[in-house]
């Protein structure tokens, strides 16, 4: 089965060296890194596939350092962090991504502005959500909120550069952005996209979004909120009929250092129902998840 | 004594500044040549009791009704499926969906494609899965486009009621001919309504805006609404589903509300505004069609023909959340 998933992921590959969302869709960064990534846990495989990949990753990288969406949406973008990871334990190119990392260093998520809380506590709405605004994170887009998923990529970035980014703010950063996930917590474990209530009305956790936040905050594995949050994310990953849930999880299990048989076999099962309908991410996530000798989500 | 927020606001400038400000404003916020509302609408509304009744008569009907024109035309289907909760109503149901590609398909579209790009999930395969849409699309080999993830364009905006001067949409509605927004009958805890017109919010990539689309509340929900509606690069058609609706605190957390209807109209205004006096909501306290009726549609009763069954028969007393009490004033 991986060896299918393999070549699916290798058919996705465009002539121009990137991936898309799906096979012939335009190469895009968040596919691409993740596929760049993918091929890194399978070394003997693919290399001269990887390598174009790499290329076109290089080539797309912004002036400033940061890498945009795709060749339409051109400004900095959160799959920046996505694209240091999958260059990061790149020897050839580690000094690209760690002026990526700079750049992802000076992204801060915002906060409401004054009118904003203004209007928010006149019409009844400042107290909708269950969070800590002050706590400053990654956004999705400049100038916006932070958000728990687009914040975890770039913890992972930054922390798999940490050493390297000394007399940087990057332990301040990260020391906020772990906080500012287990703020966003959600009651008993786990993680919605970023608010764990909304109008009195608590959220229930995704599996993938939890499997992500765990992967960031890998390195608190022992804190009572990783542990309950790891109990819950096999719990709602096993019954979610989707790769991608499915493989995040596996690989988030892997990183903690726990079995991921059970999930490995729904995998293979619901490639074979759907083949994870042709999504670039997924087929690359399932290559870690299944085959990976090493696990590049690790810190 | 703590001042009460009512009171605030009465108070203090700002309500009357926004008001003020706004009134400056709109006339700046869309180009008067650019908009030509028509003199008046046409929104059927059809009975349809249940999921399980065949629906694709019902929706041939009302497209023949609304003398929409179907043979070779591309088109894309956008239903609401934002999230799932499997005890909750929250997205358009498979069975209407399923029922409106037999309807098209059977009208002579050349093809039909269902397209979504769910606001709070990044995951597609879970939510097609869940809530059951994947069967309907594997055994009718439907295209399911991920408008989230699609190859984007960019279009100016053609009002301005956000600061984006531009948007990026997905390249597939430059592709088709025809967008048929296709939501759920439902209120929703800070628009007042989702309907066919906030529908649209789905059309927005996520990949370029984030999950859930905040970037488009932080601009303001409504503003959003109108910008996106007003700079759509296709003509439009809406089908409302109306069979099981919700209300209460929605789009997520409501209860289910049985109104026993389909709602079918080209102007999205004139549909949601039907859908709104169905619900019992008045819907010039919806602020994004009060605005959207001088631009985009009509709004006001006098100017929609409404055929089909009659909207008196099929009224219901929708329940809304505390805070927007206000749209059951009705004023007709």
């Amino acid at each position: 089965m991986l060896d299918r998933i393999i070549t699916t992921l290798l058919e996705n590959q465009n002539s121009d060296g990137g991936w898309g969302a799906l096979r012939g869709k335009r190469s895009n960064t968040e596919s691409t890194a993740l596929a760049v990534t993918a091929l890194k846990a399978l070394p003997e495989n693919a290399e001269e596939k990887r390598q174009r990949g790499i290329d076109w990753l290089l080539r797309r990288q912004n002036q400033d350092h940061s890498w945009p969406l795709n060749a339409t949406a051109k400004v900095g973008s959160w799959t920046t962090a996505l694209a240091i990871t999958a260059l990061s334990d790149n020897a050839a190119n580690s000094e690209r991504a760690l002026a990526a990392a700079r750049w992802l260093l000076e992204q801060e998520g915002s906060k409401p502005g004054i009118l904003a809380e203004i209007i928010l506590w006149a019409t009844g709405k400042s107290k909708v959500n269950k969070l800590d605004k002050d706590l400053i994170g990654w956004s999705w887009v400049p100038n916006s909120f932070s958000w728990v998923e687009p914040t975890s990529y770039a913890l992972i970035a930054l922390k798999k550069l940490r050493a390297r980014l000394a007399g940087t703010n990057v332990d301040e950063r990260i020391r906020q952005g772990d906080a500012m996930i287990y703020d966003r917590m959600c009651d008993g474990g786990g993680w919605n996209y970023g608010n764990s209530k909304v109008l009195d009305y608590a959220l229930w956790p995704y599996p993938d979004m939890t499997a992500v936040a765990l992967i960031a905050t890998q390195d608190h594995a022992r804190e009572t909120a990783n542990q309950e949050s790891l109990q819950v994310l096999s719990k709602i990953a096993r019954a979610t009929d989707s790769g991608l849930a499915l493989c995040w999880a596996a690989v988030c299990l892997n990183v903690y250092g726990q079995d991921n048989s059970d999930f490995q076999r729904q995998i293979e099962k619901r490639f074979a129902a759907a083949a994870f309908l042709g999504e670039t991410k997924s087929l690359a996530l399932a290559v870690i998840a299944l085959g990976g000798k090493v696990n590049p989500f690790r810190i | 004594m703590m001042m009460r927020r009512r009171e605030f606001l009465q108070y203090t400038a700002l309500g009357s500044l926004g008001t003020t400000l706004a009134a400056c404003q709109s006339s700046a916020r869309w180009q008067r040549e650019a908009f030509r509302k028509k003199a008046g609408s046409r929104v059927a509304i059809l009975a349809a009791k249940a999921y399980d009744q065949p629906l694709t008569d019902v929706i041939m009907r009302g497209i023949k009704l609304c003398a929409l024109q179907v043979p070779g035309k591309r088109i894309v289907l956008k239903p609401n499926l934002v999230e799932f909760d499997p005890k909750g109503v929250i997205n358009t149901n498979p069975a209407v969906i399923e029922a409106a590609i037999d309807a098209f398909r059977t009208l002579g579209a050349a093809e039909v494609i269902v397209a979504e790009g769910p606001g709070h999930r990044r995951d597609n395969e879970y939510l097609l899965s869940a809530s059951g849409l994947y069967d309907v699309i594997r055994e009718h080999k439907v295209r399911y486009v991920d408008l989230n993830t699609d190859d984007v364009r960019a279009t100016a905006v053609r009002s301005s009621y956000t600061s984006f001067k531009q948007l990026y949409l997905p390249e597939t509605l430059f592709n088709a001919d025809l967008l048929v927004s296709m939501p759920k009958l439902k209120t929703h805890h800070w628009a007042g309504v989702t309907l066919s017109m906030k529908n649209l919010f789905g059309i927005i990539p996520g990949a370029v805006y984030g999950w859930p689309k905040n970037i488009l509340h932080w601009q303001g929900i409504d503003n959003s609404i109108l910008d996106i509606n007003s700079s759509l690069p296709l003509p439009q058609f809406a089908i409302v589903d109306g069979i099981v609706g919700m209300e209460g605190n929605g789009p997520l957390q409501g209860q289910a509300k049985t109104a026993g209807v389909l709602i079918f109209g080209d102007d999205f205004v004139a549909v949601d505004a039907s859908a709104a006096r169905l619900m019992k909501l008045e819907p010039r306290q919806v602020n994004h069609l009060a605005k959207a009726d001088a631009f985009l549609g009509n709004l006001a009763h006098e100017k929609i023909a409404q055929i089909g069954e009659k909207l008196e028969n099929y009224q219901q007393d929708f329940e809304i959340i505390d805070s927007l009490k206000n749209l059951k004033n009705i004023t007709g």
